[in-house]
Protein backbone atom coordinates (compact mmCIF):
# COMPACT_ATOMS: atom_id res chain seq x y z
CA UNK A 1 0.00 0.00 0.00
CA UNK A 2 1.11 3.56 -0.78
CA UNK A 3 4.19 2.32 -2.54
CA UNK A 4 3.85 4.98 -5.20
CA UNK A 5 5.61 4.59 -8.47
CA UNK A 6 4.77 7.44 -10.80
CA UNK A 7 4.30 6.64 -14.46
CA UNK A 8 4.78 10.23 -15.57
CA UNK A 9 7.65 11.84 -13.63
CA UNK A 10 7.50 15.08 -15.59
CA UNK A 11 6.23 18.64 -15.44
CA UNK A 12 5.31 20.39 -18.64
CA UNK A 13 4.67 24.03 -19.41
CA UNK A 14 3.10 25.31 -22.61
CA UNK A 15 1.74 28.74 -23.43
CA UNK A 16 -1.02 29.26 -20.84
CA UNK A 17 -1.01 25.63 -19.65
CA UNK A 18 0.98 23.95 -16.89
CA UNK A 19 0.62 20.21 -16.38
CA UNK A 20 2.11 18.02 -13.68
CA UNK A 21 1.35 14.87 -11.80
CA UNK A 22 0.67 15.40 -8.09
CA UNK A 23 1.89 12.49 -6.00
CA UNK A 24 2.00 10.91 -3.53
CA UNK A 25 -1.45 11.66 -2.17
CA UNK A 26 -3.95 9.28 -0.64
CA UNK A 27 -7.16 8.54 -2.55
CA UNK A 28 -9.98 6.53 -1.04
CA UNK A 29 -13.14 5.28 -2.66
CA UNK A 30 -16.26 5.24 -0.45
CA UNK A 31 -19.49 3.42 -1.17
CA UNK A 32 -22.62 3.30 0.95
CA UNK A 33 -26.38 3.56 0.86
CA UNK A 34 -26.82 3.82 4.63
CA UNK A 35 -27.99 6.93 6.47
CA UNK A 36 -25.41 6.70 9.23
CA UNK A 37 -22.64 6.87 6.65
CA UNK A 38 -22.73 10.65 6.15
CA UNK A 39 -22.51 11.30 9.89
CA UNK A 40 -19.54 8.98 10.24
CA UNK A 41 -17.68 10.59 7.36
CA UNK A 42 -18.46 14.01 8.83
CA UNK A 43 -16.95 12.96 12.16
CA UNK A 44 -13.78 11.48 10.69
CA UNK A 45 -12.98 13.90 7.89
CA UNK A 46 -14.94 16.97 9.07
CA UNK A 47 -16.61 17.06 5.64
CA UNK A 48 -20.06 15.81 4.70
CA UNK A 49 -20.34 13.77 1.49
CA UNK A 50 -22.06 15.89 -1.19
CA UNK A 51 -25.50 14.61 -2.15
CA UNK A 52 -25.93 16.90 -5.15
CA UNK A 53 -24.72 15.40 -8.42
CA UNK A 54 -21.47 16.65 -9.99
CA UNK A 55 -20.33 18.54 -6.90
CA UNK A 56 -17.70 18.20 -4.21
CA UNK A 57 -17.06 19.29 -0.67
CA UNK A 58 -13.75 19.87 1.02
CA UNK A 59 -11.62 21.48 3.67
CA UNK A 60 -7.93 22.29 3.98
CA UNK A 61 -6.90 18.65 4.15
CA UNK A 62 -9.31 16.64 2.02
CA UNK A 63 -11.69 16.80 -0.93
CA UNK A 64 -14.74 14.61 -1.24
CA UNK A 65 -16.02 14.16 -4.79
CA UNK A 66 -19.49 12.91 -5.78
CA UNK A 67 -19.16 10.02 -8.22
CA UNK A 68 -22.66 8.55 -8.10
CA UNK A 69 -25.56 8.58 -5.61
CA UNK A 70 -23.79 5.98 -3.47
CA UNK A 71 -20.12 6.51 -4.33
CA UNK A 72 -17.56 9.17 -3.42
CA UNK A 73 -13.83 9.71 -3.82
CA UNK A 74 -11.72 11.26 -1.06
CA UNK A 75 -8.32 12.69 -1.88
CA UNK A 76 -5.82 14.60 0.12
CA UNK A 77 -4.68 18.16 -0.61
CA UNK A 78 -1.48 17.68 1.28
CA UNK A 79 1.40 16.17 -0.64
CA UNK A 80 3.55 16.27 2.48
CA UNK A 81 1.18 14.28 4.68
CA UNK A 82 3.16 11.53 6.39
CA UNK A 83 2.55 7.91 5.58
CA UNK A 84 1.45 7.31 9.16
CA UNK A 85 -1.20 10.04 8.97
CA UNK A 86 -2.51 8.59 5.73
CA UNK A 87 -2.71 5.08 7.13
CA UNK A 88 -4.36 6.32 10.33
CA UNK A 89 -7.05 8.10 8.33
CA UNK A 90 -7.70 5.05 6.19
CA UNK A 91 -7.83 2.80 9.26
CA UNK A 92 -10.34 5.11 10.96
CA UNK A 93 -12.60 5.03 7.91
CA UNK A 94 -12.21 1.28 7.57
CA UNK A 95 -12.98 0.62 11.25
CA UNK A 96 -16.02 2.92 11.33
CA UNK A 97 -17.52 2.01 7.97
CA UNK A 98 -16.34 -1.27 6.47
CA UNK A 99 -16.04 -3.19 9.73
CA UNK A 100 -19.49 -2.08 10.90
CA UNK A 101 -21.13 -2.91 7.55
CA UNK A 102 -21.96 0.73 6.88
CA UNK A 103 -20.38 0.67 3.43
CA UNK A 104 -17.12 -0.02 1.64
CA UNK A 105 -13.79 1.77 2.03
CA UNK A 106 -11.19 1.04 -0.65
CA UNK A 107 -7.76 2.59 -0.93
CA UNK A 108 -7.35 3.55 -4.58
CA UNK A 109 -4.17 5.64 -4.24
CA UNK A 110 -2.32 3.46 -6.70
CA UNK A 111 -5.32 3.01 -8.97
CA UNK A 112 -5.76 6.66 -9.93
CA UNK A 113 -3.08 9.05 -11.15
CA UNK A 114 -3.84 12.70 -10.47
CA UNK A 115 -2.72 15.26 -13.02
CA UNK A 116 -3.01 18.95 -12.18
CA UNK A 117 -3.82 21.44 -14.95
CA UNK A 118 -3.34 25.19 -14.58
CA UNK A 119 -3.84 27.95 -17.11
CA UNK A 120 -6.31 29.86 -19.20
CA UNK A 121 -6.51 27.32 -21.99
CA UNK A 122 -7.02 24.08 -20.08
CA UNK A 123 -10.61 23.75 -21.23
CA UNK A 124 -9.60 24.39 -24.84
CA UNK A 125 -7.13 21.55 -24.50
CA UNK A 126 -9.58 19.08 -22.95
CA UNK A 127 -12.34 20.03 -25.38
CA UNK A 128 -10.19 18.79 -28.23
CA UNK A 129 -11.16 15.24 -27.39
CA UNK A 130 -13.89 15.33 -24.77
CA UNK A 131 -17.66 15.10 -25.35
CA UNK A 132 -18.41 16.99 -22.10
CA UNK A 133 -19.82 20.54 -22.15
CA UNK A 134 -17.55 22.58 -19.88
CA UNK A 135 -19.65 25.79 -19.86
CA UNK A 136 -21.20 25.22 -16.45
CA UNK A 137 -18.33 23.16 -15.06
CA UNK A 138 -15.76 25.93 -15.41
CA UNK A 139 -18.01 28.54 -13.82
CA UNK A 140 -18.68 26.55 -10.67
CA UNK A 141 -15.77 25.94 -8.30
CA UNK A 142 -15.82 22.42 -6.90
CA UNK A 143 -17.63 20.90 -9.87
CA UNK A 144 -16.97 17.25 -10.62
CA UNK A 145 -17.42 15.42 -13.91
CA UNK A 146 -16.75 11.89 -14.98
CA UNK A 147 -16.29 11.69 -18.68
CA UNK A 148 -13.96 10.64 -21.48
CA UNK A 149 -10.84 12.38 -22.70
CA UNK A 150 -9.34 10.88 -25.81
CA UNK A 151 -11.53 7.78 -25.16
CA UNK A 152 -10.03 7.35 -21.68
CA UNK A 153 -12.22 7.45 -18.55
CA UNK A 154 -11.37 10.39 -16.32
CA UNK A 155 -12.68 12.22 -13.27
CA UNK A 156 -12.37 16.00 -13.41
CA UNK A 157 -12.43 18.26 -10.36
CA UNK A 158 -12.62 22.03 -10.78
CA UNK A 159 -10.33 23.19 -7.99
CA UNK A 160 -10.08 26.94 -8.63
CA UNK A 161 -10.55 29.27 -11.59
CA UNK A 162 -8.47 27.85 -14.41
CA UNK A 163 -7.16 25.01 -12.31
CA UNK A 164 -8.42 21.45 -12.28
CA UNK A 165 -7.34 18.01 -11.18
CA UNK A 166 -7.78 15.11 -13.55
CA UNK A 167 -7.83 11.53 -12.32
CA UNK A 168 -6.99 8.79 -14.77
CA UNK A 169 -6.46 5.08 -14.23
CA UNK A 170 -2.76 4.26 -13.86
CA UNK A 171 -2.70 1.91 -16.83
CA UNK A 172 -4.09 4.62 -19.11
CA UNK A 173 -2.10 7.49 -17.64
CA UNK A 174 0.94 7.29 -19.87
CA UNK A 175 -1.17 7.14 -23.00
CA UNK A 176 -3.27 10.11 -21.89
CA UNK A 177 -0.16 12.03 -20.84
CA UNK A 178 1.31 11.60 -24.33
CA UNK A 179 -1.95 12.75 -25.93
CA UNK A 180 -2.16 15.79 -23.61
CA UNK A 181 1.37 16.88 -24.42
CA UNK A 182 0.91 16.30 -28.10
CA UNK A 183 -2.30 18.34 -28.17
CA UNK A 184 -1.06 21.11 -25.89
CA UNK A 185 1.60 22.03 -28.42
CA UNK A 186 -1.07 23.23 -30.84
CA UNK A 187 -3.25 25.24 -28.44
CA UNK B 1 -24.79 11.25 -31.94
CA UNK B 2 -27.38 12.51 -29.47
CA UNK B 3 -27.66 13.81 -25.93
CA UNK B 4 -29.03 11.63 -23.13
CA UNK B 5 -30.28 13.14 -19.88
CA UNK B 6 -28.86 10.80 -17.23
CA UNK B 7 -31.26 10.87 -14.25
CA UNK B 8 -28.25 11.16 -11.92
CA UNK B 9 -25.65 13.30 -13.75
CA UNK B 10 -27.68 15.39 -16.19
CA UNK B 11 -27.25 15.87 -19.91
CA UNK B 12 -24.31 14.03 -21.44
CA UNK B 13 -23.18 12.93 -24.86
CA UNK B 14 -24.28 9.51 -26.07
CA UNK B 15 -20.65 8.34 -26.30
CA UNK B 16 -20.55 8.16 -22.48
CA UNK B 17 -23.39 5.60 -22.44
CA UNK B 18 -23.92 2.05 -23.49
CA UNK B 19 -27.26 0.56 -24.47
CA UNK B 20 -28.41 -2.54 -22.59
CA UNK B 21 -31.23 -3.52 -24.93
CA UNK B 22 -34.96 -3.77 -24.43
CA UNK B 23 -36.35 -2.92 -21.00
CA UNK B 24 -39.10 -4.45 -18.86
CA UNK B 25 -38.50 -8.07 -19.81
CA UNK B 26 -39.63 -10.15 -16.86
CA UNK B 27 -37.78 -13.30 -15.94
CA UNK B 28 -40.17 -16.28 -15.93
CA UNK B 29 -41.11 -17.30 -12.39
CA UNK B 30 -40.64 -21.04 -13.02
CA UNK B 31 -37.88 -21.42 -15.65
CA UNK B 32 -37.79 -25.20 -15.17
CA UNK B 33 -41.39 -25.50 -16.37
CA UNK B 34 -40.70 -23.76 -19.69
CA UNK B 35 -40.08 -25.49 -22.97
CA UNK B 36 -36.84 -24.80 -24.82
CA UNK B 37 -38.72 -22.54 -27.24
CA UNK B 38 -40.27 -20.50 -24.45
CA UNK B 39 -36.92 -20.17 -22.71
CA UNK B 40 -35.24 -19.09 -25.96
CA UNK B 41 -38.05 -16.58 -26.48
CA UNK B 42 -37.33 -15.01 -23.09
CA UNK B 43 -33.56 -15.18 -23.46
CA UNK B 44 -32.91 -14.09 -27.03
CA UNK B 45 -35.92 -12.66 -28.80
CA UNK B 46 -36.14 -8.85 -28.74
CA UNK B 47 -38.57 -6.52 -30.50
CA UNK B 48 -36.16 -4.19 -32.34
CA UNK B 49 -39.03 -2.10 -33.67
CA UNK B 50 -38.91 1.03 -35.77
CA UNK B 51 -40.56 3.59 -33.52
CA UNK B 52 -40.89 4.09 -29.79
CA UNK B 53 -38.94 1.52 -27.83
CA UNK B 54 -38.30 1.09 -24.09
CA UNK B 55 -34.61 0.50 -23.47
CA UNK B 56 -32.13 0.07 -20.64
CA UNK B 57 -29.05 2.30 -20.75
CA UNK B 58 -25.96 2.47 -18.60
CA UNK B 59 -23.93 5.62 -17.98
CA UNK B 60 -20.77 3.56 -18.44
CA UNK B 61 -18.26 6.44 -18.48
CA UNK B 62 -20.01 8.50 -15.80
CA UNK B 63 -21.90 7.42 -12.70
CA UNK B 64 -22.14 3.79 -13.95
CA UNK B 65 -25.85 3.62 -13.05
CA UNK B 66 -28.50 1.83 -15.08
CA UNK B 67 -31.74 3.58 -16.07
CA UNK B 68 -34.54 3.34 -18.63
CA UNK B 69 -35.03 5.40 -21.75
CA UNK B 70 -38.04 5.74 -24.05
CA UNK B 71 -36.47 6.30 -27.46
CA UNK B 72 -37.85 6.60 -30.95
CA UNK B 73 -35.48 4.37 -32.91
CA UNK B 74 -36.38 6.01 -36.21
CA UNK B 75 -35.01 9.44 -35.27
CA UNK B 76 -33.23 8.90 -31.89
CA UNK B 77 -35.60 11.30 -30.18
CA UNK B 78 -35.75 10.56 -26.45
CA UNK B 79 -39.26 10.90 -25.04
CA UNK B 80 -38.55 10.05 -21.42
CA UNK B 81 -35.83 8.93 -19.03
CA UNK B 82 -36.64 7.22 -15.73
CA UNK B 83 -34.80 5.33 -13.02
CA UNK B 84 -34.76 1.58 -12.57
CA UNK B 85 -37.79 0.37 -10.65
CA UNK B 86 -39.93 3.35 -11.68
CA UNK B 87 -43.01 2.94 -13.83
CA UNK B 88 -42.71 3.75 -17.52
CA UNK B 89 -44.20 7.22 -18.15
CA UNK B 90 -45.77 6.30 -21.50
CA UNK B 91 -47.25 3.14 -22.89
Amino acid sequence: MLNFNSTIKQKKTYSDIKIEEIEPIIKINLRSKKREFSKKIGKILSILPPTEANTSSGNEDYNLLWLSPDEWLVYSNNKNQSLKEQIDMEDKLFDEISKLNQGAVTNVSDHWVMINFKGHKIYDLLSKSCPFNFNEFKRKKGSVAQTLVNHVDVILHNKYDNELNLFVRRSFSEDLWLWINDSARFI
Amino acid sequence: MFIINCPYCGERDQSEFSCGGEAHIERPKQPTELSDDQWAEYLFMRKNIKGIQFERWNHAHGCRKWFNVVRDTSNDKIHAVYKMGERPPLK
